[in-house]
């Protein structure tokens, strides 16, 4: 049963009604769930991370390891003045920080997050899952290109035209390299990709290393996570926002609330391109242990994906724009075309042999 | 060396053992030569106004003065006086004074602008603040202050009373200025700061961009302008006048700042200063540039990898390690006011042998940091793509553009005052002069890490000079009278190497306890001005790392 | 690619060695050096009302009102215009101000740091250290040093 059958049966809702509703209490379970998780990521263990990582101490007064930092961050941040700058082209500049946030959240509908029981946490399955994810994943760029143009601000017009720029180098290889893995699996449907890799790719005595695409092929996973990178604008690749070249790129002129929901939507984006990244290759809620703790795994290997992101920050340099697109142009595209290709090879010509 | 040098040829002027031949510059000039005066360390030539580009264009093609260090401008009852203070690359011991007397009544005088580019922001500085108009300057604008100020604060004719409040309509349009240069339709106008996170304090960076190509950039300085000079025009030698130079560069190189003060006054009013003090000077300044060169790093790595960066942190804990050992020294962190005329304020703290250890200590941790910073900075291929070969500084420019410090040494020019023209105890000691031929980016940041490897084998030296010093020699300060009166008209200038390059004073003395005329020769000044060479042409990023690679501190650039 | 593993493997070692260089500042407080200059003491007792640190001072930070005997009334101090430089206290001849060690001091307003001699007075000591016994030797060295005549106005 899915997340949204359970609801309306509790509630005892049948037909359209029951799967409206159902699905509504479903979804904001579920966005509720992202949210917390960015709520934590964002004031809290981005701070101790990166503290970590500079030998500094960061938050530690509020509650254990300082977590009760986010509740005074949170209303400090929603209880700023929200300035106006002049000359703003006003529905544009309000509505980009809500399709900034939305469309990230909007990614998580169709992803598997394992069990509870009988329950399936996923809230639709279609079969399209992969491309509704990139679909609604690349969403965010509009809302960065709005942002940066209405802001009437250079920086953020410069920022604006960076993020296009950098989102059309990079959707490329990075969907390409995820067709790889639907040949591999042969569905576009996200379930159907987590179940192919639960079978065992060789067998070490009691240890059974699972097929994960990730495994299975390593070249197509790291092709995949520098160009996540790219698509989430992290370092290396943080170039729409590059603070010490163009101020903050295409958020230069939010503050209060919008600027949160800024915040926020980046956060999610980090967390949706880890959520697609252990979707296709690390096996999803797969893992060690019974299927109940699908979840538990599942968490792990977005939050892992979040530290690398940070871990990445700290140690990495931004890479140029004009080296950005020829990175993304004249390197990833080429070796997207070429795993790709190899990949149709292995399976369209040599595994039926 | 296993093979000597070939023998250098002599530059007119020259003697064979390095000093100068003022009769044969004399000569080399004829006619254009009036007068001749004396100044403490370079005789003066006297010329005409509109000779100034003949008599520097000859001495520099045909005599080797390569190196415009400063220019000192000042007005006396009866006339104005702009007085070029040159120096050789090849050895700065060699100095000239050129000076140049307009009359008061029209200050015009030639401009030099055509020999040095340098010139152009000395002339602007020296037509802002005192009134002398040079003929030629392709770009004589104010500089430092506003360009709606009323009259030049250092003429003596200035009214100090007069109300300078200038409504904000009839500054230029920031929006309007120079939307477009001319033969380009789609270029873009953009001010990068003075509020802007890459551009190390308040500076204004006046910039048109094509794409993210910059076409034109224009150094805007003046928002830290603090009247430093005239500050220590106030002060009396003996005291009130240590307790600036720690707030021209901010950044930790107090001791350096102070020592290019206690160095210029020493020489003025003949002070000596005890070996003893010298040896602590040299460990004290060395750690000063390795705790400045920290932060140069930490803020090149902000430019570079984000604000994010973990290399800003481990340098700044390093700088912090060394501010310990300095407040142990001198009682402060960051404004030391450590040194004194004729020596320094404190013997080394007591225990003497824990603060050694503590030195040692450092000295021994530093290379482990050091391997650190090349695996994070210069051994990372990304870092490697950004810089390397970005903000070309050919050495003509940087020689042109009086670059001097890591920025010049990271254009292969071989120009250190420590070795140069010693002072303190540098020449006892063994170090190295980093020099590195990439002339970009890289090459600066690199000659910065290495030179943080010598000041730490300096101050190990020190440091086994110090504890093998007697203790019954161990004489911290010369007797120097209470009140210090040099005599009337002395006038000096007096480099010693900053953390960012040659820190001059010009100091002329009016036969009273505070000095008539203080000049500072703001390395960060000169260097910033060769911004425009670096960054033209180049992309966004790359003027911002071309300018992190210059490590400016504007304290310092606007005084 | 190797350096760039190198420099991910060095920022890695910092965050799990687990050692930090910040401290919890109000909790632990990291050390002084005895030689720290912080905001001053003033011992009016001791005080000779030579006005030297007054002439010294670099910026004006000290302001002595005397009566027509050349008897001290006031003694203020700004300790938010002082630069902290100490020649006050090297020039005094009868250690009346002292630099104390103490670091730690707030105003809601500028007029709050502007420090009369009884406020002067009040300040405490930092961890009871006395600035002038890390300074004595060198005083020796500095009292009654000099040839030009002393200026006591």
């Amino acid at each position: 049963m899915t997340l949204a059958e359970t609801i309306s049966s509790a509630l005892g809702l049948e037909g359209a009604v029951g799967q409206f509703v159902g699905g509504f209490i479903g979804a904001a379970i579920v966005g509720t769930f992202i949210l917390a998780n960015a709520a934590v990521a964002g004031p809290w263990a981005k701070r101790k991370i990166t503290a970590a990582f500079t030998d500094r101490i960061s938050v530690d007064k509020l509650g254990p390891l300082g977590i009760g930092i986010i509740i005074p961050d949170a209303v400090r941040l929603i209880s700023k003045e929200l300035i106006v700058p002049e000359g703003v082209d006003r529905p544009a500049w309000d509505i980009a920080p809500l399709i900034i946030a939305s469309s990230a959240i909007l990614g998580f509908a169709v992803i598997p997050m394992g069990s509870i029981g009988s329950v399936d946490l996923q809230l639709a399955d279609p079969e399209v899952g992969l491309a509704f994810v990139f679909a609604v994943a690349s969403i965010a760029s509009v809302g960065l290109v709005m942002a940066g143009y209405a802001s009437n601000n250079k920086y953020s017009f410069l920022g604006g035209l960076r993020a296009v720029a950098q989102n059309l180098a990079y959707e490329i290889p990075l969907i390409l390299t995820g067709i790889s893995v639907v040949i591999f699996a042969g569905t576009l449907q996200l379930s159907e990709i987590v179940a192919t890799q639960q079978q065992s790719l060789v067998e070490l005595g009691p240890v059974a290393i699972p097929a994960w695409f990730a495994i299975v092929n390593p070249f197509a996973f790291i092709l995949f996570l520098a160009a996540n990178m790219a698509e989430v604008g992290r370092n290396p690749f943080d170039i729409p926002e590059a603070p010490t070249e163009i101020v903050a790129g295409f958020q230069t002129e939010y503050s209060s609330v919008y600027f949160v929901l800024i915040y926020l939507g980046e956060f999610v984006h980090i967390f949706l391109g880890g959520a697609i990244i252990a979707t296709i290759f690390l096996g999803g809620p797969s893992g060690p242990g019974p299927a109940s703790i699908g979840l538990l795994w599942f968490l792990v290997k977005i939050w892992g994906v979040f530290l690398l992101t940070q871990w990445a920050r700290s140690a990495l340099p931004r890479v140029r724009i004009d080296q950005l697109i020829e990175i993304g142009w004249k390197g990833m595209l080429v070796l997207a075309f070429a795993n790709l290709f190899v990949t149709a090879v292995i399976v369209g010509v040599l595994a039926p042999l | 060396m296993s093979l000597e040098p070939p023998e250098p040829e002599l530059d007119v002027g020259e003697t064979p053992d390095g000093e100068l031949d003022y009769d044969e510059l004399a000569d080399l000039l004829g006619e254009h030569v009036l007068d001749r005066e004396e100044h403490v360390n370079a005789k003066g030539f006297v010329i005409r106004p509109d000779s100034v580009e003949t008599v520097l264009a000859t001495l520099r093609e045909e005599a080797g003065f390569d190196h415009l260090s400063c220019l000192t401008a000042q007005q006396y009852p009866d006339r104005y006086e702009s007085i070029y203070h040159l120096k050789k690359y090849d050895d700065p011991t060699q100095e000239l004074s050129v000076v140049v007397p307009t009359a008061s009544e029209e200050p015009v005088s030639g401009s030099a602008a055509g020999v040095f580019d340098t010139a152009i922001w000395h002339e602007r500085e020296a037509y802002d603040l005192v009134g002398i108009e040079y003929e030629d300057n392709p770009d004589l604008r104010r500089i430092l202050l506003p360009e709606t100020w009323q009259g030049h604060p250092l003429s003596n004719d200035y009214n100090q009373d007069q109300p300078q409040i200038v409504p904000l309509r009839e500054h230029a349009n920031p929006m309007e200025k120079r939307t477009q240069v001319p033969d380009r339709s789609d270029t873009m106008f953009i001010n990068i700061g003075p509020h802007h996170p890459a551009t190390h304090g308040v500076l204004h960076l006046e910039t048109v961009l094509d794409g993210e190509q910059v076409v034109d950039v224009d150094p805007d300085i003046g928002y830290l302008h603090r009247c430093e000079e005239q500050m220590c025009e106030q002060g009396t030698y003996r005291h009130q006048i240590m307790p600036y130079p720690d707030r021209w560069d901010y950044i930790s190189a107090g001791m350096l700042n102070e020592w290019s003060y206690a160095r210029a006054a020493e020489d003025l009013a003949d002070i000596d200063v005890p070996e003893y003090a010298q040896v602590i000077r040299t460990m004290a300044a060395e750690m000063s540039r390795i705790a400045a060169h920290m932060l140069a790093i930490g803020t090149f790595a902000l430019d570079i990898y984000g604000d994010f960066t973990a290399i800003f942190m481990y340098s700044i804990t390093d700088r912090e390690k060394l501010q310990n050992l300095l407040e142990d020294l001198s009682g402060q962190r960051l404004m030391f006011n450590y040194f004194r005329l004729g020596g320094v304020a404190w013997d080394l703290p007591e225990p003497r042998e824990q603060y050694f250890q503590k030195v040692r200590d450092f000295c021994e941790y530093m290379p482990g940091r050091l391997e650190e910073y090349h695996n994070l900075l210069t051994s990372n291929e990304l870092f490697q793509m950004r810089v390397l070969d970005t903000g070309i500084l050919p050495p003509e420019e940087a020689k042109s553009y009086g670059c001097t410090g890591p920025v010049a040494r990271g254009s292969g020019i071989d120009y250190d005052l420590r070795r140069g023209d010693p002072y303190g105890y540098y020449d006892e000691l063994e170090w190295d002069v980093i020099t590195d031929d990439g002339c970009d980016n890289f090459a600066r940041a690199l000659v910065r890490l290495k030179e943080m490897e010598q000041s730490a084998r300096i101050i190990e030296q020190c440091v086994d000079v110090l504890e093998d010093w007697p203790e019954d020699e161990r004489e911290i300060q010369s007797n120097v009278p209470r009140t210090l009166k040099p005599d009337h008209d002395k006038e000096i200038y007096r480099a010693v190497e900053g953390a960012k390059g040659e820190l001059g004073i010009y100091i002329r003395s009016d036969g009273t306890d505070r000095p008539g005329r203080f000049k500072i020769r703001s390395p960060a000044f000169c260097n910033l001005q060769s911004l425009e060479v670096m960054a033209e042409g180049e992309y966004i990023p790359d003027m911002v790392a071309a300018l992190g690679s210059l490590d400016i501190v504007l304290g310092e650039v606007d005084r | 690619m190797i350096g760039i593993l190198k420099g991910m493997a060095t920022t890695m070692k910092h965050a799990l060695d687990g050692e930090t260089f910040t401290v919890s500042y109000p909790e632990e407080e990291p050390d002084v050096s005895p030689r720290f200059r912080g905001v001053h003491k003033f011992s009016q007792e001791r005080c000779i009302w030579c006005r030297q640190c007054e002439n010294v001072c670099p910026n004006d930070t000290i302001q002595i009102v005397m009566d027509d005997q050349r008897n001290g009334e006031q003694y203020n101090l700004h300790i938010g215009q002082c630069i902290y430089c100490r020649l006050c206290e090297e020039v005094c001849p009868v250690d009346a101000i002292l630099l104390t060690e103490n670091f730690e001091f707030v105003g809601d307003t500028k007029d709050e740091l502007a420090y009369n001699k009884e406020e002067l007075k009040n300040v405490p000591w930092y961890k009871d250290l006395d600035p002038l016994e890390s300074r004595e030797p060198d005083r020796e060295a500095w009292v009654g040093e000099g040839d030009g005549e002393v200026d006591y106005q």
